[in-house]
């Protein structure tokens, strides 16, 4: 692994909503292929990163960099063509399309050709929709969401959805996954499945996971590196055994001891 | 039909005829069907057993197959098959343990598996199973970074076998020409539900005889389409899946997942299709979830049809009447507002042969299908044996499994146990020659019947009655045996009854049968002729309910034998009640307990009184408890009536 240069580098974020300081001059790395987790009580700052990473949020202080490119002052399309995607904690899809439409509108920001030739759907528009198409498939089977390929996404349950996020996530060819906490509210069996995604797409893919989650056991499992975030400051980070021990996680999560 | 006496043989005189032109396979794969043809599916049937031949395969032995209803899987069958070996499907949600029984009793030397949870459980159990040389999956995904050289990728295995054959381009013709009919082509192990599972060993002969009896009377047409979804490793798929389709030319489509069989079947519309009874009445049950969620417009339609077409089904299939002008032009209509685009959308609008198997299928379910077009007939058969009877044409009885499948013999052995004899009857069990000893029966003329261990009645007409397993039969005290289940399933045909006890045996020389009516439906028969009633303790013990019920009961003793049948019955003053724990949350009967809470009524029957005071205790939804009094008669059946 090169652990010289980092593939995300946080430096030094800051971001305030009013009075209320969400980040404080939080920093992080994350290598090339590196699964990291975000981990922290409620209101810790998680998503508030998340959404300064791919432009949501506009930090007041410091910047973050991924392969070489300043995010910071960039629009959230932007972000997204430099190969940065994410999921939601409340889920974010097309409720009225089907699994297909949503995961076939990702592919937009790869689509070449224009207005008028796609009005054609005739020669190379057509090519490249067949080609789009085929990738979401890929992903389709990926997943195992054959089943539900022409469903309307409204109408699916819970954890399907998350799992219908998450292609639409990958049909945009990341090299950084941004996951907000993907697996709550699922089942130790959906938990399972969705931890076994993450690990393969990891694996098949190559890119870099930022995995916010609660359920410690699977964090521990499926993080190399772990950081820890408590009212908006890092109190630590490490690999799993690490944190597991380090007296100031265990106070921001068990609260003062005496 | 084909004419050779191996399933590989098959193959490859299918594969002369249709060749390179004709689809013999479809499997829907990103989101498309893709088409095999029968040169193709051949090639890769070559490919496979050559590759088995060069990695050390030789003849009479056997493999394993764990994987989903996939072209490869039938592939693997053949290919071992072609290679003189016996296949072994395990089913897919098998444990380790159960897999390792199978392997080691099977003496499995290469083992296929579909996928990574396959192969993970094959890496658990590898230590313990020295024998198998060679694990060969067919779907790598996640499998990219496992490095055990025991693991070997199909595509790999062919790639050696290509070569192979361009080395000794005449070994694959040899090697399926020394295959013999009477060579064992699969073993099926049936889940014994007491002790180890049992191999049985089925020949080619045994499969190809299955097949074209079933073809004589339930033909197949060329380019009929079949989707295969039943587990491959049940004798079913084997039977009227891959054989039928090697011999008939018959199209088979494998689903795109588990998950994805309704939405294929509707893309598909099969000729043909076996679905077990549980899987047809779950169809039916969803049309109705279904119509309630619908249109108000086909709301309407539905429930101003179905009853046309319930009706039409009766005098067509029931009481083999005339149907009236005015009754086919209500029909007609139906069809093109109803009963066709429901056939649509459950992929039925093609369906030449329906056949519903595993268990006795409810008339409700048949009248239904009927109703809009399908008419389901039953099937019924062992692993051992194959198809033992089934209905033929329109001649579907309820009550009935059918008559025996021509070729094949069928008859009941003095204790009540049907036997069966015919080509398509197994060799024996694997390694177990206590129980193949016991499996058969050898009459006077030395043919060989196969104890099928189900209890049954032949009637006059060759149709057989299937009571239940031999086991769950009980005795009376008289010596004669009867099967309360069947009693009780027969009367639960009745739309006026909704659950019946038949008690008999140990102590008590006769029959009899506690009753609960249907309130909802003996309600509305009751306002249609005009009888007043008020509860359901009154209606129950109305004399003309007594009637009503007591021809149902009259129907279903004409088919059992004089001392099975019911003496005595009862209409309960009230319905069994799970909150009373007399039934179970999915409504099957705590015997025990209704033995307990209805001691005085069984008592009466049994000591010839014909009225009994009972008293029993009510809870109330709302928890409160009360108590009603009431009398309850009982009302005789043939002799006993008159004497009554």
């Amino acid at each position: 692994m090169d652990t010289d240069t980092p593939n995300l580098s946080v430096q030094g974020i800051s971001l305030s909503f009013g009075g209320t300081q969400a980040l404080l001059d939080v920093s992080l790395d994350a290598q090339q292929r590196e699964i990291l987790a975000i981990i922290g009580p409620n209101g810790a700052g998680k998503t508030s990163l998340l959404n300064c990473l791919n432009g949501f949020y506009r930090p007041s202080t410091g910047r973050s960099i991924f392969e070489g490119v300043d995010l910071t002052a960039l629009p959230p399309y932007r972000i997204a063509q430099l190969g940065i995607a994410r999921t939601f904690q409340n889920i974010a899809l097309y409720t009225g399309l089907s699994t297909l439409d949503n995961l076939m509108a990702a592919r937009n920001i790869h689509m070449r050709a224009g207005f008028l030739k796609c009005l054609l759907y005739w020669g190379a528009a057509h090519r490249e929709d067949i080609a789009h198409r085929a990738r979401v498939e890929e992903i389709i089977d990926f997943l195992e969401i054959q089943h539900i390929r022409k469903a309307i996404v409204g109408s699916l349950p819970y954890g399907l959805r998350k799992r219908v996020e998450l292609g639409r996530a990958l049909a945009l060819e990341p090299r950084l996954l941004l996951l907000d906490e993907p697996m709550t509210g699922m089942n130790q069996e959906e938990k399972a499945d969705m931890a076994r995604f993450i690990l393969d797409i990891h694996e098949l893919q190559g890119c870099t996971v930022l995995l916010i989650e609660h359920d410690m056991g699977l964090v521990m499992d499926i993080a190399d590196k772990i950081v820890v975030l408590d009212f908006g400051v890092k109190i630590a980070e490490g690999p799993p055994e690490e944190i597991r021990r380090d007296p100031a996680v265990i106070k921001a999560y068990l609260g003062q001891t005496a | 039909m084909i004419d050779a006496d191996t399933l590989p043989k098959s193959l490859r005189a299918a594969c002369r005829i249709y060749g390179e032109d004709r689809t013999a396979m479809r499997q829907k794969d990103m989101g498309v069907w893709r088409s095999f043809t029968w040169k193709e599916s051949h090639e890769q049937v070559r490919t496979l057993c050559l590759g088995l031949l060069g990695s050390g395969f030789k003849r009479g032995e056997t493999s394993c197959i764990i994987g989903d209803n996939d072209p490869q899987y039938f592939w693997a069958q053949l290919g071992i098959q072609a290679a003189g070996g016996a296949a072994v499907g395990i089913f897919t949600d098998s444990t380790p343990p159960e897999i390792e029984f199978v392997v080691q009793h099977a003496d499995a030397r290469i083992v296929f598996a579909k996928d990574q949870e396959q192969v993970d459980k094959l890496l658990e159990l590898k230590p313990r199973i020295p024998a198998v040389r060679r694990v060969v999956y067919w779907d790598g995904k996640g499998l990219w970074n496992y490095d055990d050289p025991w693991l070997a990728a199909y595509d790999d295995v062919q790639a050696q076998g290509r070569q192979l054959g361009e080395q000794q381009p005449d070994l694959y013709d040899r090697t399926v020409d020394a295959g013999k009919g009477d060579d064992l082509a699969i073993f099926c192990y049936t889940s014994g539900t007491t002790g180890e599972p049992k191999g049985a060993m089925i020949t080619h002969a045994n499969l190809i005889a299955g097949c074209e009896l079933t073809t004589k009377v339930d033909p197949r047409m060329e380019g009929d389409e079949y989707l295969s979804f039943l587990p491959p490793a049940w004798i079913t798929e084997n039977v009227l899946g891959l054989t039928m389709h090697l011999r008939t030319g018959m199209l088979v489509n494998f689903p795109e997942a588990p998950e994805t069989v309704q939405e294929n079947l509707r893309e598909i519309t099969p000729h043909a299709q076996l679905f077990s009874a549980r899987l047809w009445e779950s169809l039916v049950s969803l049309v109705q979830v279904k119509m309630t969620e619908t249109t108000f417009l086909n709301r309407q339609l539905y429930r101003l049809f179905m009853p046309v077409g319930y009706r039409v089904a009766g005098l067509r299939y029931e009481e083999h009447k005339p149907i009236g002008l005015a009754w086919r032009i209500l029909n007609a209509l139906g069809e093109l507002a109803v009963f066709r685009p429901l056939r649509d959308k459950l992929g039925m609008t093609r369906i030449r042969s329906a056949y519903s198997s595993g268990a006795a299928q409810s008339p409700e379910v048949i009248r239904f299908f009927r109703a809009i077009g399908v008419n389901i007939k039953q099937l019924y058969g062992s692993t051992e044996a194959q198809t033992h009877t089934l209905h033929i044409g329109t001649d579907v009885r309820f009550e009935t499994v059918g008559v025996p499948l021509p070729g094949m013999n069928v008859r009941i052995a003095e204790d009540g146990e049907i036997l069966v004899s015919g080509p398509s009857v197994f060799k024996g069990y694997h390694k177990n020659p206590g129980a193949t000893q016991s499996a058969f029966y050898v009459d006077g003329q030395g043919e060989r019947w196969f104890r099928t261990g189900d209890a049954g009645l032949l009637e006059k007409d060759g149709h057989l009655i299937y009571l239940d397993r031999l086991k769950e039969m009980i005795t009376l005290s008289g010596g004669e045996s009867y099967s309360p289940q069947f009693i009780e399933g027969q009367l639960k045909f009745s739309p006026y009854i909704r659950d019946v006890m038949s008690v008999g045996g140990e102590d008590r020389p006769f029959v009899s049968a506690l009753i609960n009516i249907d309130f909802e439906n003996v309600g509305r028969w009751a306002e249609r002729r005009g009888l007043a009633y008020t509860t359901f303790v009154d209606l129950s013990q109305k004399p003309e309910v007594y009637e009503l019920i007591r021809q149902d009961v009259e129907r279903v003793n004409r088919n059992l034998p004089e001392k099975a049948r019911v003496r005595y019955f009862v209409l309960l003053h009230k319905e069994f009640d799970p909150d009373e724990a007399e039934l179970t949350r999915t409504r099957k009967l705590r015997r025990r307990t209704l033995e307990d809470h209805y001691r005085e009524i069984l008592e009466a029957l049994y000591t010839g009184r014909r009225e009994v005071r009972v008293s029993a205790t009510v809870r109330y939804r709302d928890g409160r408890e009360g108590q009603i009094t009431t009398t309850v008669r009982v009302e005789g059946l043939g002799a006993e009536r008159l004497s009554a």
